[in-house]
């Protein structure tokens, strides 16, 4: 018996004489094809033009910029900085950044509307993450029931990403509105425009799919209206509802679909998506309006971005966690009965705050309307998506006038017809 | 309105006292806590070369001192006294009667207090230093003696000690188990709002020759002994607490309580919360003074806002249903009375104080008695609302509830007899849109009590 056969074969008793040298026969010393292996000379020194390449003076050296601007080198940090940008060659991106600039006028506070959706957000990833841990889409309401019952701090993790969902979206109608009036879509910046409407359409998907997951009375019937509108909806329509739901109506099977919607598809799109719109903003810094452009050199002030800038966003996002505590507190987030899909849907069911336009809209067009209604309701998105091409004069010229009433219109409308959905 | 009852839709009476009340404390701390300051900046501003640019600043510090707390200060402390008189009379009336001297050594003090700050404030450019510096002391030691003297009637509330309703011994109800550990932390928060303030006023500054940074770093310490201190005598103070309130705030954080009262503990934790982020706050602009702005020193004022919000709330809850601690229910019933014999069983109007004087088992009796009996806790369809709470109620159920209403934990002693609770039961029917008369219900109820003990049933217990 061979050497090689033991190997592959435990089973076999192995040979007397063999026994002392390994009493395992698993075990058996290197094979010397392997040995031979390992001396494959691709193993073993590292080539000649590794070494050079290693030697390359993009990486060893440290930039005199930046060896002024890290602290000594004999301390703990100065070493440590030294080793990095031996090591990465990022120093102009620290430049970069270390110049970073942010405007300082009278409307100044709307650029940190942005920052707070982003707080939001990771207050959405960290409680969603841990609402994770116990929800289960096979047993949705009992679990949630179980984590608002039964779970320490249950109740509260829940409260707090149903508010900062609410509260990140509202962040997210602000910022777009905000950077509309000041006119931050015009060129250079479509793109962050766009990637920036795309962002809301994503977390907007997000509400609606997590809304679905607790599957309670509320959540269920709102949902079944929702997809039963898009149901209506042309061409398309019959088809995207099936989709979603799983079936003709909304059962386990939709949550089945919802759920890896809400916890990996979207959020991972919502990343993506925010990682090329926060470059953007990065690289192109943040619009001025025009009074600020205006201004002669000597009186444009601004704000240093690092660290200046951002140390005073510490405290807003400190506010902002403490709110989102006080608001579960005063308004807990309540889990309602059980979804019944035999029993009638309660009366007034409405969907959340920030689909209640189309709704009333559909509400306001009822029967052969409703055609026309949807149409309306599928303007505001399109005219959103068209603005930075057709209004791009800096400063404003008549089209921007124009843009700016028509925006004014538009966010009077979008308020009043969610504030009559709600009341209604 | 509704006189003799404060009806107020979606907060509830105690709503509306609690949201004047919060913004009231803050400002109050800030009022002492701020006079310590002003003493310490003066006496620094004197140690400093450029002591006079100090007291520029300190100058702003006090003129936003002086309008928030006199003005805002007055406004809701007079907004306070309105609100509890009409939320609770019966329990107003037992704090001014009980505690009749301490009430005239406060309103004294705030006489001395405000006269002081004015003094201070106008005699800026005209008095002696030495004068200046001594009517900043003497203004804090003052307005820290107004405060020695409400924390006694407000732990009171909580804690009343060896106070009885029979003893009614001012001294053990005023310096009861939890007066000590309050006042304490009320100290160490008020001198944390007080640099909360001077950051406010330091971030308008312009940053030239490092003042700015010298002053916010100095105003930025003043949350130190706070964030050193309030972990242990937090822990003392709810150590001091009564051991039913304790077991549910701890419940309350486990869930054990079935969701029963979470709320009192969220607003702990909102308390600790923003405690926490207060310190971490402050610390970050003792390490970057430079960067301090407007927004983030309002941002952290509101932090302080939320923190008080917390704290007082949870405060409150933790009396529920008292508003003195087991003596006085919040809706104006005695714990004594409800315990004598036969007094639970009397019609329930005619033991108000303003007897409405409606038809037995008409519609306005239920209304009546549910005002007047449970609406100082409970709106209709706002906070703690009544019908979320009743959904799966039956006009029978109800009336059974009302009943035991007490051995359901938290609620207090029904009182009044068969027809009140069927008045009641059916006004609960018709806020779900149901329309069930008293009579019928009461009807149901004796038919069902007939049959029960025909069968030879015992009590079946409650759904
Ligand atoms: C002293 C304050 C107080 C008064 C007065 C009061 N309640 Fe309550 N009630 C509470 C508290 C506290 C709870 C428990 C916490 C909660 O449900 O928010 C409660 C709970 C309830 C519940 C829910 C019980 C459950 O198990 O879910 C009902 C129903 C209710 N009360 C009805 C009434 C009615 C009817 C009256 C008038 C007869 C009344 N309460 C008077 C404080 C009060």
């Amino acid at each position: 018996m061979t050497v090689d056969d033991t190997r592959r074969d435990p089973g076999i008793p192995v040979a007397a004489g063999r026994e002392e040298r390994s009493p395992d026969p698993r075990f058996v010393p290197i094979p010397p094809e392997a040995e031979e292996r390992s001396s494959d000379p691709r193993f073993v020194p590292i080539p000649p033009e590794a070494e050079e390449r290693f030697s390359d003076s993009r990486f060893v050296t440290i930039p005199p910029e930046a060896e002024e601007a890290l602290p000594p080198a004999d301390t703990v940090t100065g070493k440590l900085g030294r080793a990095f940008f031996r090591r990465l060659p990022v120093w102009p991106l620290v430049e970069f950044l270390s110049k970073k600039k942010v405007p300082r006028h009278r409307h100044s506070f709307w650029y940190t509307i942005g920052s707070m959706a982003l707080f939001f957000l990771v207050v959405q990833i960290v409680t969603g993450v841990l609402l994770m841990v116990y929800y289960s889409p096979s047993q949705p309401w009992s679990s949630v029931q179980r984590i608002v019952m039964e779970i320490p701090f249950g109740g509260l993790l829940r409260s707090i990403h149903h508010w900062s969902a609410n509260l990140m979206l509202l962040a997210l109608f602000v910022h777009l509105f905000s950077t509309f009036f000041m006119k931050a879509y015009r060129p250079p910046r479509e793109l962050t425009w766009l990637t920036g409407l795309a962002l809301l359409g994503t977390t907007m998907f997000l509400g609606f799919s997590g809304y679905l997951l607790p599957w309670d009375d509320l959540s269920f019937f709102a949902t079944r209206v929702g997809i039963s509108e898009l149901e209506k909806m042309p061409l398309l329509g019959t088809w995207i509802a099936g989709l979603a739901r799983g079936g003709p109506d909304v059962t386990v099977d939709t949550i089945g679909r919802f759920y890896p919607l809400h916890v990996v598809v979207l959020p991972l799109l919502l990343l993506a998506v925010l990682s090329v719109h926060l470059f953007f903003v990065q690289v192109q810094g943040v619009s001025e309006p025009d009074s600020f452009r205006a201004l002669p050199p000597e009186q444009k002030r601004y704000h240093r971005f690092f660290s200046e800038y951002l140390v005073n966003e510490i405290p807003i996002w400190m506010a902002l966690a403490a709110l989102l505590v006080a608001l579960s507190a005063l308004f807990p987030r309540v889990l309602a009965p059980e979804a019944d899909p035999a029993a009638a849907a309660p009366e007034g069911i409405k969907p959340e705050w920030y689909f209640m336009v189309p709704f009333q809209m559909l509400k306001l067009f009822p029967g052969s309307l409703e055609l026309l209604g949807m149409a309306l309701t599928g303007l505001i998105p399109v005219l959103f998506l068209v603005v930075p091409f057709v209004d791009r004069s800096v400063p404003a010229d008549r089209r921007g006038r124009v843009a700016t009433r028509v925006g004014v219109a538009f966010l009077v409308y979008l308020v009043a017809m969610t504030v009559w959905g709600m009341v209604s | 309105m509704n006189y003799p009852v404060w009806d107020v839709p979606f907060l509830g009476a105690g709503m509306v006292v609690a949201i004047i009340a919060i913004i009231h404390v803050l400002i109050s701390h800030f009022a002492i806590g701020g006079g310590a300051l002003l003493f310490v900046a003066e006496l620094w501003s004197d140690r400093q070369p450029d002591g006079e640019r100090i007291r520029e600043w300190l100058h702003k510090y006090a003129t936003f001192f002086l309008v928030y707390t006199t003005v805002f200060g007055a406004m809701t402390g007079v907004g306070i006294w309105f609100s509890i008189q009409l939320a609770s009379p019966e329990g107003t009336s037992l704090l001014i009667h009980q505690f009749v001297f301490a009430w005239a050594i406060e309103w004294v003090l705030f006489l001395v207090e405000l006269t002081l700050l004015y003094l201070y404030y106008y005699g800026w450019r005209k008095n002696s230093r030495r004068l200046q510096v001594a009517l900043a002391g003497l203004y804090f030691v003052i307005a820290w003696g107004s405060l020695f003297v409400i924390n006694g009637i407000l732990t009171f509330m909580l804690t009343p000690g060896g106070w009885t309703i029979e003893n009614r011994d001012m001294a053990a109800g005023f310096f009861n188990p939890g007066y000590l550990p309050s006042l304490l932390i009320r100290t160490l928060v008020m001198f944390l709002v007080a640099g909360l303030g001077g950051l406010l006023v330091a971030a308008r500054l312009e940053e030239e020759g490092g003042l700015k940074e010298r002053i916010v770093v100095f105003c930025s310490r003043w949350v130190l002994p706070a964030a050193l201190l309030l972990p242990g005598l937090s822990y003392w103070y709810w150590k001091t607490l009564p051991s039913n309130t304790a077991r549910l705030m701890a419940a309350g954080a486990t869930g054990l309580g079935g969701g029963r009262l979470e709320v009192m503990t969220l607003f702990a934790v909102a308390a600790g919360v923003a405690g926490t982020l207060l310190v971490l706050g402050s610390l970050l602009y003792q390490v970057r003074p430079r960067a301090l702005g407007v927004a983030g020193a309002m941002a952290l004022f509101v932090v302080a806002q939320i923190g008080f919000l917390g704290g007082e709330f949870a405060r409150e809850l933790a009396r529920k249903p008292y508003v003195i601690y087991d003596t006085l229910y919040s809706n104006s019933l005695w714990k004594h009375k409800a315990a004598e014999a036969g007094y639970r069983q009397q019609p329930y109007l005619s033991l108000t104080r303003w007897d409405p004087d409606v038809v037995p088992l008409t519609p306005q009796h239920g209304e009546w008695a549910f005002r007047l009996q449970c609406a100082s806790c409970h709106t209709r369809s706002g906070y703690r609302g009544i019908i979320p709470r009743t959904e799966s109620w039956t006009p029978l159920s109800g009336f059974k509830w009302l009943e035991t209403m007490d051995q359901q934990g938290v609620p207090p002693p029904f009182v009044g007899t068969a027809e009140d609770r069927a008045a009641i039961s059916s006004y609960i029917q018709s806020l779900h849109g149901k329309n069930v008369g008293a009579a019928e219900i009461l009807a149901e109820a004796q038919a069902d009590g007939r049959r029960r003990s025909d069968g030879g049933e015992t009590r079946e217990v409650m759904p």
